[in-house]
């Protein structure tokens, strides 16, 4: 059998067990540390697909990140201490924020409304991925020409997405304070 | 390997996903199903990025990505902002809504 055979057959048992493992067991940590190994068997797939950048992301962001997220959540449930009170002492950085949306705002704007996302759409048109990593010279180059030549709103949009999420989070987790009451 | 061999195991991971979802009573663990179910569908978008020779499937894994951590930050709030209220997160018991 081939090498990728033998990754495939291996893998595949290790992404299922660990799936299975999340559901099944009855500690909350475990079925967290079973899912970190789901995503790195994945991970490890996307490798054997040819696919090394979203590879390295999905270490770096999900089995990183978002799982250190996780786990916070799972073994800090109990809340303790209080939240600071008084005066927002940050309120600069309102101005600072709201300059720097206006900025953004302004160059989105301007981007879109000279076409410059469309037509760079039309000509990178990545239809051929082999074709595309030979000419880019990379795996990342090719992604990323893929990603901002033929889906740059779509990518500026996952920036709002985040700092909505982002300032909901903030909201959803914040204590009431005196103003509140 | 054909590209029948990933998307069976994609299946079966979300499968497994979709299962945990439905039988299991603590949040956190449904949220990991959830997790799961997002990845088998990677898992897919990659397989068909590959045998397609398109890197459409590549982008859509990267926006599956940040969609799903934005999920789990809103959804990690809203869980914790629950166990401060009642201190139990059995979604069983959940039933204040109930008519």
């Amino acid at each position: 059998m081939l090498f990728s055979q033998v990754a495939f057959y291996v893998l595949a048992v290790i992404a299922v067990a660990s799936a299975l493992g999340v559901v099944l067991n009855r500690n909350a940590v475990y079925s967290m540390l079973s899912l970190i190994l789901n995503l790195l068997s994945l991970a490890l797939f996307f490798l054997l697909l040819g696919g090394l950048f979203i590879a390295t992301i999905q270490v770096l962001i999900y089995a990183g990140a978002v799982m250190v997220l996780f786990l916070f959540v799972v073994t800090m449930l109990t809340p303790g201490g209080q939240a600071p009170q008084g005066d927002d002492p940050l309120r600069w950085q309102w101005g600072a924020g709201i300059g720097m949306g206006i900025i953004l705002v302004g160059a989105l704007a301007w981007a879109g409304f000279t076409g410059a996302i469309s037509s760079d759409a039309k000509a990178a048109g990545v239809s051929s991925l082999t074709s595309a990593i030979t000419a880019f010279g990379g795996n990342t180059e090719a992604f990323g020409m893929a990603l901002f030549h033929g889906y740059s709103f779509p990518f500026e949009i996952t920036g709002l997405l985040l700092v909505v999420a982002a300032l909901g989070a903030v909201t959803l987790g914040r204590r009431p304070t005196h103003a509140d009451e | 390997m054909p590209l029948s061999a990933f998307l069976t195991v994609s299946g079966v991971l979300f499968a497994i996903g979709a299962l945990g979802v439905l039988v299991r009573k603590n949040p956190l663990i449904m949220f990991m199903s959830i997790e799961l179910m997002l990845n088998a569908v990677n898992l897919s978008f990659m397989a068909f990025a590959h045998f397609l020779d398109s890197a459409q499937g590549w982008i859509f894994v990267f926006l599956t990505l940040t969609v799903a951590a934005a999920e789990v930050v809103v959804g990690l709030a809203i869980i914790v902002s629950i166990f401060r209220s009642r201190t139990n997160i059995d979604v069983d018991e959940l039933n204040s809504l109930k008519g």
